[in-house]
């Protein structure tokens, strides 16, 4: 009984130390930011007046509703990543939102004022081509779907099937749109490429064929890229080989009508492909007769297709983007015209006679640091005056949306690039002018030059200086504390950015695959510099390094963004500033060769940035900064430079090392066979990790030291046999430097997704059971021994016994998304992993749960040491959610840095939203916390204060009356 | 307690069954016989309600996701609290209702090759163990997250009802209020409480701990009365103690 309640109290305790978040603390240091993603349709929601929701479905596979007015989301759907999730067309009616999901599989249709799903029909397989609604006599009530050789009609109101049609065919003919006016017909139309259109027309009562006719256009291939419906039924095209227009009319004709686009007096610039825009603002109703087409990059027209002429109503060039707004019965083209190099001006034009309006001039601000705009969102209004009034979502090249009200005013902008985070690092941040101005003064050369005198009056005005900048802190401090605190302002600005006493705000540095790097404030959250790099590959992959700190004043730090394109290999740096995210002034070195490595070295050139290496695909080396002293520095401590490679794809891990000559030689090669496991992912420590602790005290009083060997790489392998009876993960731990096998660990009926941390001396590992069906984790410890074989310093190529390894595993009751483990400035604090849930919780899991040291049986060591006894399921607790409700779709990576206070650890996750928060591992044991009762102790000892005033006094008295007894 | 005692060795004892073993072989239940996800082409639906006692389905659905077995298959709440999970393979899974602010219990569903479903409770430990559950799935929200922990709040009574406080507490009310209700009683009493005293205490010289302590509050607490009004009630014991 008496150690069962030691054990209680063991947990009492354990439970005690995993620090959780108070409810007062709530968006003190942490904040989340909710992204969508790439938008690819968005849709106002135009039937309410002065509804302020603008839908948006994006190539992320996520559909949300906006607030028009702040940018902010109303709610949002995150769908399965892939194919299967992506939306591929979304019809809006009325309260009702159709969206058509995974090349057609999935039909469902939302509420979008609750944000709720109204229904969700599965449709046969097929690959999706067109979907549209379907109006009779004003109403819509169904929505026709395309696909590859099969025509189904729905209802709107529950989804159910009205009728389904096999289309004629299909085997040669590519069905590619469908089309409907609101006259009871439903046209399919494809086109054999380069032959001919075959229009079929159904009965949308039910399903019957009415009419099919086969036209000949050899010029064609594909439909929605070079036609649209326009008018009254009339299929247009255009052509730029043939330099024509052609028409048809749906109902009658059998031969299309060519009008040489010269009989208009138009051409085709070279090279561009023409494209054509109608406009049909109600399904249940005809396409107007007016439409778009754009002969050049930035020339536009507006055309009226009457009785078979083609009539131009306006040209516009130059005019960037063109795109067509209705608002009740009016329906006004807005066009984008560059105005001068910074902006564009983008003004209204009725559709029917386009004529200018008066008064919609807007101007658009185009950043500099940006990418150009794409699409035009255009929403349009009645105002009081019933004259068209209309505000605009730019879409920018760089996935920035930016809404904008007459007559410039930038109501909201919403960064999706960040929706897609690829790495990230965290950079200190400057010294302020007067902490510069005091670094500056004890620097050498000053010392030299300056005399007695002048170093006294310097010191003197520095100390005036911080006086001065002291005191109005205080009166901030004041004035502050006057005003509530939401009105307080904390206008962070590049300019007055600085570190803070305990360095706990940082910048930001973000790279996103779109290309566009950012610098946020880590305590605000608040955008500070953006830069977009075009050019970049679509299937880049980047690695960001930081050569050189914010320690070395007066050089600026520096920040080098790899960028590889994974096809060739080939890779270009980007060098910058990471504070004001100003490209550097130095040029990086052109890389003519593809890149298979890279690897920042600790050695420091005259500039104190750190090298660099470069390994290209005949193994040579290449540094940058490459200044005399650094090949210098390189030849020297050559010897001790060694690096691995990871060919994934033969199954090859090999280990270099550096001769004086910068040539390299391979030292070790392990080859896992390819054709029964492959390489998944190779972990090594990370470089500003410290341990602090060598060695742990066991129970008895001795000590067993851990094995830090800082070149331990764990490799993790998965077999390419995915039967759940033979698969099976394996985890290797080898030394990068010798190559010698440290430990080798194969958990059979086992598959991947495998989650690694390494750290310290330890590998914990997560994997899914196929067997039991669960997600378990493993943990595999290292240890020299009682004894350290050289404590001063750390040989792989020295150290002849091989390390004592110990493991366990545990159940996980859910799956995870990505982990990592906390890091913190010395090492002392416990460390956590914290983990990424598919429901968007981070969970802060102590590193004392998996320890393969927790006993089975309880002893009196055990107990001494603090092990847990071991149980075989680890639990979550939802008060170690490090973000609370503030959940994070689809975490894909968390970031951790450390701070200026051993307690605290800095933590981003990022993934579709964007969390930053800071966790205490050992609780916050080197700063007073922030519920400290100032209060109760300042109250206590005044009361101990008085007390032993008013004692005193009575003793002296009780004397006094003994001395006169 | 007893409880608790009677659980836990079965637990260690679990504990160490599962690593001797490797986690040893745990057959699956009988309907999740054909778990691998063969290539055939059938595919199927999970369907159920979820529902948050007290509260109206539109308030919350929009939030709310279903997750099978991680993110591999999600479903959406409709605007009444059902939902479908479509195009789930043959196999077990774990359904799970997801909203940031309300619980909802995991769910082990599985699918035969025919299509047939059956719900039962998820145990990580027993995986064959059978405890059913309703399918269509009916889940209910077990209550709110509770996400944060409590801060200590100082009051009078928590720092009353501390042991240590009280450890120190009671013994020196008995110590100062002892003596005083002794003293009321008559001399007959104190001569009994003196020889059971001697009874206790066999050797008169050894000075006796709570006699000093006795002493010693006392004096200090006629000392104190002295400053006041009643001195020489408080100084009484102290006199005719000696």
């Amino acid at each position: 009984m008496g150690k069962l309640i030691l054990l209680l109290l063991n947990l009492i305790f354990l439970c005690d130390i995993v620090a959780a978040v108070f409810e007062d603390q709530v968006g003190k240091f942490d904040w989340r930011q909710q992204y969508v993603g790439k938008v690819r349709f968005s849709h106002f929601d135009t039937h309410m007046q002065l509804s302020k929701k603008v839908l948006i479905a994006t190539e992320s596979n996520v559909f949300a509703a906006l607030n028009t007015r702040t940018g902010d989301l109303f709610w949002r759907h995150v769908d399965k990543t892939g194919l299967e999730g992506n939306i591929d067309a979304v019809l809006q009616h009325g309260q009702d939102a159709v969206l058509v999901v995974g090349n057609g599989r999935v039909l469902r249709s939302w509420d979008i004022s609750v944000g709720g799903l109204n229904w969700e029909i599965v449709l046969d397989s097929g690959s999706f081509q067109s979907a549209c609604l379907v109006g009779q006599q004003g109403t819509v009530k169904h929505a026709a779907v395309l696909k590859k050789s099969v025509i189904s009609f729905h209802y709107l109101t529950n989804g159910h099937l009205k009728w389904i049609e096999n289309l004629p065919e299909s085997e040669t003919v590519n069905y590619q749109a469908v089309y409907s006016s609101g006259n009871g017909q439903v046209y399919a139309m494809g086109v054999v490429p380069h032959s001919h259109i075959a229009i079929v027309a159904y009965s949308m009562d039910d399903g019957e064929i009415i009419n099919q006719i086969s036209v000949d256009a050899p010029w064609l291939s594909n439909i929605p890229a070079s036609c649209a419906v326009i008018g009254q039924g009339i299929l247009t095209c255009v052509d730029a080989t043939t330099a024509s227009l052609y028409t048809l009319d749906l109902h009658q004709q059998l031969q299309m009508t060519q009008v040489p686009l010269q009989s208009l007096g138009l051409e085709v610039d070279p090279g561009f492909h023409p494209y054509l825009v109608s406009h049909q603002p109600s399904p249940a109703r005809q396409p107007l007769s007016e439409f778009l087409l754009q002969l050049g990059p930035d020339h536009h027209l507006l055309l009226q297709l009457n009785d078979g002429q083609i009539v131009t109503l306006r040209d516009f060039k130059p005019a960037l983007l063109v795109s067509f707004a209705t608002t009740g019965e009016k329906t006004v083209a807005a066009v984008m015209s560059p105005k001068n190099k910074t902006a564009c001006s983008i003004n209204l034009f009725s559709s029917e006679t386009g004529r200018r309006l008066l008064d919609t001039t807007l101007i658009f601000t185009v950043d500099p640091n940006g990418g150009k705009p794409e699409r035009l969102h255009v929403q349009a209004f009645l105002k009081k005056d019933d004259s068209v009034g209309y505000r605009v979502m730019v879409q920018t090249e760089d996935h920035a949306l930016i809404f904008i009200q007459q007559p410039g005013r930038v109501m909201w902008t919403r960064e999706e690039a960040l929706s897609d985070v690829v790495t990230m690092e965290m950079v200190d941040l400057p010294l302020t002018g007067t902490q510069a101005e005091l670094e500056g003064e004890f620097g050498k050369k000053a010392a030299i030059q300056d005399g007695l005198m002048s170093m006294v009056v310097k010191r003197l005005s520095s100390q005036l200086i911080m006086l001065q900048a002291w005191i109005a802190h205080l009166w901030k401090l004041f004035y502050d504390a006057r005003k509530p605190r939401s009105q307080v302002k904390n206008d962070v600005t590049i300019e007055n950015l600085s570190r803070d006493e305990f360095n706990l705000q940082k910048m930001m540095v973000m790279v996103t695959a779109s290309g566009k790097l950012f610098g946020i404030d880590s305590k605000t959250g608040s955008i500070l510099w953006k830069h977009y790099l075009d050019n970049i590959p679509p299937n880049a992959a980047f690695k960001l390094i930081v050569q050189r700190t914010t320690a070395h004043f007066p050089h600026p730090p520096q920040c080098t963004l790899l960028i590889k394109d994974k096809d060739s290999g080939l890779a270009t740096l980007h060098v910058f500033n990471p504070i004001f995210g100003r490209k550097s002034h130095v040029t990086p070195p052109a890389l003519s060769r593809p890149i298979l490595q890279s690897l920042l070295l600790p050695l420091i050139d005259q500039d104190y940035a750190k090298v660099l290496l470069l390994v290209d695909d005949q193994y040579k080396v290449s540094a940058f900064p490459s200044t005399k002293n650094v090949l210098q520095q390189l030849q020297e401590t050559a010897a001790s430079i060694f690096f691995y490679l990871v060919d994934s794809s033969q199954g090859r891990l090999s280990g270099y090392r550096l001769r004086t000559d910068l040539s390299t030689e391979q030292v070790w090669e392990v080859v896992i066979p390819n054709e029964v496991q492959k390489i998944v992912s190779v972990k090594g420590k990370r470089p500003n990790e410290h341990v602090h602790s060598q060695g742990r005290v066991m129970g008895d009083r001795s000590v067993l030291y851990k094995y830090l060997n800082p070149n331990l790489l764990a490799v993790v392998t998965e077999s390419t046999d995915l039967h759940q009876e033979r698969s099976f993960i394996g985890i290797l731990l080898i030394d990068g430097v010798t190559g010698r096998i440290i430990h080798e660990a194969v958990q059979r009926k086992a598959r991947g997704p495998v989650h690694v941390v390494h750290s310290e001396n330890w590998v914990v590992y997560e994997y899914w059971s196929t067997k039991s069906r669960r997600n378990e984790f493993s943990v595999i410890e290292l240890y020299e021994g009682m004894e350290l074989y050289n404590s001063t310093v750390f040989s792989s190529l020295d150290r002849p016994n091989a390390p004592h390894v110990l493991q366990q595993s545990y159940i996980f009751p859910a799956s995870i998304s990505t982990m990592e483990a906390t890091l913190t400035e010395k090492g002392i604090t416990s460390r956590h992993l914290l983990i990424g849930l598919p429901s968007g919780g981070i969970l802060s899991l102590p590193k004392m749960f998996l320890d393969p040291r927790r006993p089975e049986i309880v002893s009196e060591q055990s107990r001494e040491e603090n092990l847990i006894p071991y149980a075989p399921e680890l639990i979550i607790r939802t008060e170690w959610f490090i973000n609370y409700n503030q959940t994070v779709s689809r975490v894909r990576g968390i970031y951790t840095a450390p701070s200026g206070l051993e307690s605290t650890c800095m933590v981003v996750a990022y993934g579709l939203d964007i969390y930053q928060t800071r966790v205490y591992p050992s609780k916050q044991f080197d700063v007073l916390k922030d519920d400290y009762d100032y209060m109760l102790i300042s109250s206590v000892l005044f009361a101990l204060f008085f007390a032993t005033m008013i004692s005193k006094r009575l003793a002296e008295v009780k004397l006094l009356n003994r001395a006169w007894r | 307690m007893v409880h608790r005692e009677s659980l836990s060795p079965l637990w260690l004892l679990m504990a160490t069954v599962v690593v001797v073993s490797g986690f040893s072989d745990m057959d699956s239940g009988p309907g999740a016989g054909g778990s691998t996800t063969q290539a055939n082409g059938d595919r199927f639906k999970i369907e159920g309600r979820a529902i948050v006692p007290g509260l109206k389905t539109q308030d919350w659905v929009s939030t709310a996701r279903v997750l099978v077995e991680g993110e591999e298959y999600v479903g959406f709440l409709r605007t009444d609290g059902s939902f479908a999970v479509n195009d789930v393979p043959t196999g077990s899974y774990v359904v799970e209702v997801v909203t940031p602010t309300y619980r909802f219990e995991p769910v082990r569903v599985d699918i035969t090759s025919k299509g047939k479903m059956r719900a039962r409770l998820v145990n990580y430990i027993k995986t064959s163990e059978v405890i059913r559950q309703p399918y269509p799935l009916q889940i209910r929200a077990s209550g709110p997250h509770s996400y944060f922990m409590k801060r200590e709040t100082w009051g009078w009574t928590d720092f009353l009802m501390n042991p240590m406080v009280m450890m120190m507490v009671l013994p020196l009310l008995i110590i100062v209020l002892l003596p005083k209700v002794v003293n009321t009683n008559d001399p007959e009493m104190r001569k009994e409480m003196e020889q059971s005293m001697n009874m206790l205490n066999p050797n008169p010289e050894l000075p006796d701990v709570s006699e000093i302590m006795t002493k010693l509050f006392s004096g200090s607490k006629g000392s104190s009365k002295a400053g006041s009004s009643s001195s020489s009630k408080g100084s009484r014991p102290a006199i005719k103690r000696r």
